[in-house]
């Protein structure tokens, strides 16, 4: 159907945003066949690119008319294949709605538009005494419309939640092309809490195009240390240790040997090559009780057998640390052609156990897994090394990463953290709930997406069906 | 088994003692298709219009076990009709806390809270009940039991119904569990509090606020004749109009510093007396400043929501209105509680059509009835405003999960 009418629906696109808003030549579309989840492919039939809510809306009812599917995307960078276009149609990129649209700081709160990149809002704010709180790793390419689609996390979740928590309200355009918006600047919207209900929805249920997001105040002090353990056990014991003393940092990030050594080579910051495990922790807020916490921090690791804990003596080495943190995923590329992040969340005192799990699973497999995860959270990212054009290794990881999530399950946890489900984690879906809890699921998304039009084949899995086989474990670090 | 003391119609009220005993209830009334009213300590009945529709009601009295309370890792995993003082008593064992408040904590429950969002003055610091619930079970319109979340404090897989069920008002599902993210408890208060001769002097000291190194954990701005006598912010000696109440919390060394240098700020913005309330008579204002919207049973209470900026400027529209109010501002966070002594729904096109709400509504929030006394007869736009289209949408929601219209019905504000 839509071969013969896709040049109409072209036209009819670029009567609505311009000539230079449409994308249809296969060679250009080629970048919009997946995200960062990149095992299954597959091309829109054509990307447009909205400059304003009343472009989207002109959008949406043209798929509706022409009955074809669509779906947002913002920079891309969602690991579970949220912006993967099954079965085609017209992807609405909404990158060209960049602009932050108010800045209110007396009200903290700021008004932005779904392709602002997550640090511009940050860069925005710098030196007013304000920031916006969630902070992906990948925050200088993400955008707050797909952080709003993920409900996305980050290191700083621990302490300032993640980015539902920080959503006042949005504006966004229903799978009817209907425009409404949930939510404001004000607190406490009358009815029903529709904003926390489209955070996180991956985009089956309605496009946002604008949102209204709570700003967070600069902490006055921060103190970021570094635990080195000669065994993972140890580090995780620390991490229990400090939250039961009631001390919640802003962040507590656990780095292994594995990826150190590839951190180290890419960043050279000095980290011990020789060490099994380190913490990065960091606690904030008033000057008058960062001393006391620090100090506290420091005699939990060395009772639980730290070898040396070290304290970020300037600005310039806490920011170095948190690039090192932040983009450690990058320098995996030089461990292994091909890795997987795979995004398990577990109750924070089983941490040992998944680990010593991960460790048996990798021996099992053959596969050689690295960590690197917000420990605070009880959310792993182990990362699977492999080379994808061995089948062979292919099936090794896949059968492995299979393996930790099932066993995040059996733990009482969950098989994604912040990442979310896409198309990646679906078959998980039923083992994390019930048919009763997946069809009170699906009945609010066909009740809002009656046409299961909008972000098809997401999330959810088709009722009766035991969800789409994944064929593929990972992406190719080089890309 | 008839326990409450309810407004509602109810021809009998029954306290399942599981989860699936409420199931198989609500199914029996959506196959006689019987309103169900679900209900607990009772102490949010009064909230909106009035039930028409005789039901039943479905009380959580008797679903109070604590199901799972693993302390390190923070969460805890308890039936829904558990009171919240029993709630609380639970984690401070523990030194820890859920860090929301509420009043009436003796009778109301979990479910209820959660249900009716209720929050508090800590709200500034610490959010409210959606930043909390990570896990929810219920039972939907149709009897079928269901769950969302989890019992991890990080977890996206699937849609969020523990935001969507969290202020419901029991209109999608009757809530018979919940997993909450906790906190660690507070060391030690204190309360900061000065003495203003008009409201308008409130804004600059609020604004203030939002630029000052110290953080508060509420920020209250209070009003009116039940404020002018309390025992902890002494008599009033001035000609004044309103209080501003800060609380800190944190450890000793932190509520020490932050006491002086709100002192200090204050005096350089011209304060000339502030006053630093801390032991035993903080925490009684603590306790006066939490109870407030639910402790005197005035004739109306209104609940205003609106950007922090316009507070001090509502706060004297109400006082135009009736100068007998006793108002209660979440000023950091823009919401306001106001109670009337004396109202009757003669007062309603006065005091609420055309008074609160549309200054709410100009300060980009709304005001609806929070309670009044039984008997006052209110229409829909007196009770809640104007709605917006987005009612419709809500209408859709809750059309999913109790397709015959049996939970609550009339209850909440986006039905017609």
């Amino acid at each position: 159907m839509i071969a013969t009418r896709l040049p109409s629906l072209i036209d009819d696109l670029r009567a609505v945003v311009g000539v230079d808003g449409v994308l249809s030549a296969h060679s250009d579309l080629v970048v919009y066949e997946c995200d960062g989840f990149v095992i299954e492919k597959n091309c829109p039939d054509v990307a447009v690119f909205p400059r304003t809510t009343e472009h989207v809306q002109a959008i949406v009812r043209l798929c509706n008319e022409y009955e074809v599917p669509f779906l947002p995307r913002g920079a891309g960078t969602s690991l579970a294949g949220g912006c993967l276009p099954v079965g085609g149609g017209v992807m609405i990129v909404l990158t060209r709605m960049k602009e932050i649209l108010e800045i209110n700081h007396r009200d903290r709160y700021a008004v932005v538009q779904p392709g602002v990149v997550n640090v511009w809002l940050t860069q925005a704010l710098k030196g007013s005494g304000y920031h916006y709180a969630p902070d992906p790793s990948s925050q200088g390419a993400c955008t707050i419309g797909g952080n709003v689609a993920t409900n996305s996390g980050g290191p700083h979740t621990l302490k300032y939640g993640v980015t539902v928590n920080h959503v006042l309200g949005v504006e966004a355009v229903m799978a009817d092309g209907t425009l409404v918006q949930f939510g404001g600047p004000a607190e406490d919207d009358l009815g029903l809490d529709l904003t926390g209900l489209l955070v996180g929805s991956e985009g089956t249920l309605a496009i946002v195009t604008k949102v209204w997001v709570r700003l967070t105040r600069d902490p006055q002090g921060w103190r970021t240390m570094l635990g080195i353990f000669e065994s993972v056990a140890d580090a995780t014991n620390a991490i229990s240790a400090i939250i039961g003393a009631g001390i919640v940092p802003a962040a507590l990030e656990m780095m292994d040997q594995g990826i150190l050594v590839a951190v180290e080579a890419a960043f050279h910051f000095g980290f011990p090559l020789d060490a099994q495990a380190i913490l990065l922790i960091e606690v904030d807020g008033l000057e008058a009780g960062l001393d006391h916490q620090r100090d506290r921090i420091i005699e939990l690791c060395r009772e639980h057998r730290a070898r040396d804990v070290r304290l970020a003596a300037s600005a310039s080495e806490r920011q170095l640390l948190w690039k090192c943190r932040k983009q450690a995923f990058g320098a995996v590329g030089r461990l292994s052609p091909s890795y997987c992040t795979q995004d398990g969340v577990v109750p924070r005192t089983k941490l040992p156990h998944i680990l010593d799990r991960i460790i048996e699973i990798s021996r099992k497999y053959n596969v050689r897994i690295v960590n690197v995860f917000h420990a605070g959270d009880g959310n792993i990212h182990p990362i699977l090394l492999f080379d994808e054009r061995d089948r062979e290794q292919v099936t090794r990881v896949l059968a492995a990463s299979g393996e930790i999530l099932d066993e995040c399950i059996a733990c009482g946890g969950s098989v994604t953290g912040e990442h979310g489900i896409g198309v990646e984690k679906i078959e998980f879906m039923h083992k994390l709930f019930t048919a009763d809890d997946l069809d009170v699921m699906r009945r609010v998304r066909d009740a809002l997406n009656p046409r299961r039009n909008l972000s098809p084949a997401k999330m959810l899995p088709v009722a009766g069906a035991c969800g789409l086989e994944q064929r593929h474990p990972g992406r190719r670090a080089a890309l | 088994v008839s326990i409450i003391t309810s407004p509602l119609p109810l021809s009998h009220t029954i306290a399942p003692a599981s989860q699936s005993e409420f199931a198989d209830i609500v199914a029996r009334g959506f196959s006689a298709g019987t309103p169900i009213y679900p209900l607990a300590g009772g102490t949010g009945l009064s909230l909106g219009l009035p039930a028409r529709r005789e039901g039943w009601g479905l009380a959580t009295t008797n679903l109070n076990r604590i199901v799972d309370y693993p302390a390190r890792d923070m969460t805890i995993t308890v039936e829904a009709g558990i009171t919240m003082q029993a709630l609380a008593g639970e984690l401070l064992h523990q030194g820890q806390r859920l860090p929301i408040d509420v009043p009436q904590a003796d009778v109301a429950t979990l479910g209820g809270v959660v249900a009716t969002a209720t929050s508090g003055p800590r709200r500034y610091a610490h959010g409210t009940m959606r930043d909390y619930v990570i896990g929810i079970c219920a039972v939907d319109g149709r009897g079928v039991a269901f769950k969302a979340g989890g019992r991890v404090v990080k977890n996206v897989a699937g849609y969020d119904f523990c935001k969507l069920l969290t202020g419901s008002r029991g209109s999608l599902a009757v809530i018979t569990q919940v997993t909450l993210k906790l906190r660690p408890a507070a060391e030690t208060t204190a309360l900061v509090a000065c003495d203003l001769r008009e409201v308008r002097d409130a804004e600059p000291l609020l604004a203030n606020l939002v630029r000052s190194s110290v953080t508060p954990t509420a920020i209250e701005l209070l009003a009116g004749p039940e404020w002018a006598r309390d025992p902890a912010l002494g008599p009033i000696t001035s000609p004044v109009r309103a209080r501003l109440v800060v609380g800190l919390e944190g450890t000793e060394p932190e509520v020490k510093w932050m006491t002086a240098q709100l002192s200090a700020e204050w005096r350089h913005a011209g304060v000339s007396q502030s006053r630093v309330i801390d032991g035993s008579t903080a925490d009684q204002l603590w306790a006066r400043l939490v109870e407030f919207p639910a402790a005197a049973a005035p004739d109306l209470v209104v609940k205003a929501s609106m950007v922090p900026s316009a507070v001090a400027r509502f706060v004297q529209t109400v006082l135009d209105l009736d100068a007998n109010c006793s108002l209660q501002a979440h000023a950091g966070n823009g919401v306001v509680f106001v109670c009337f002594p004396e109202f009757s729904a003669a007062d309603a096109l006065r005091v609420l059509i055309c008074g609160l709400q549309p200054a709410a509504v100009k300060a980009g929030g709304h005001a609806c009835v929070y309670a009044c006394s039984p008997g006052t007869e209110l229409t829909h736009q007196a009770v809640w405003g104007p709605m917006a289209a987005e009612a419709a949408v809500m209408r859709t929601v809750k059309s999913q999960f109790d397709p015959k219209g049996i939970l609550n019905p009339g209850l909440s504000p986006f039905e017609c």
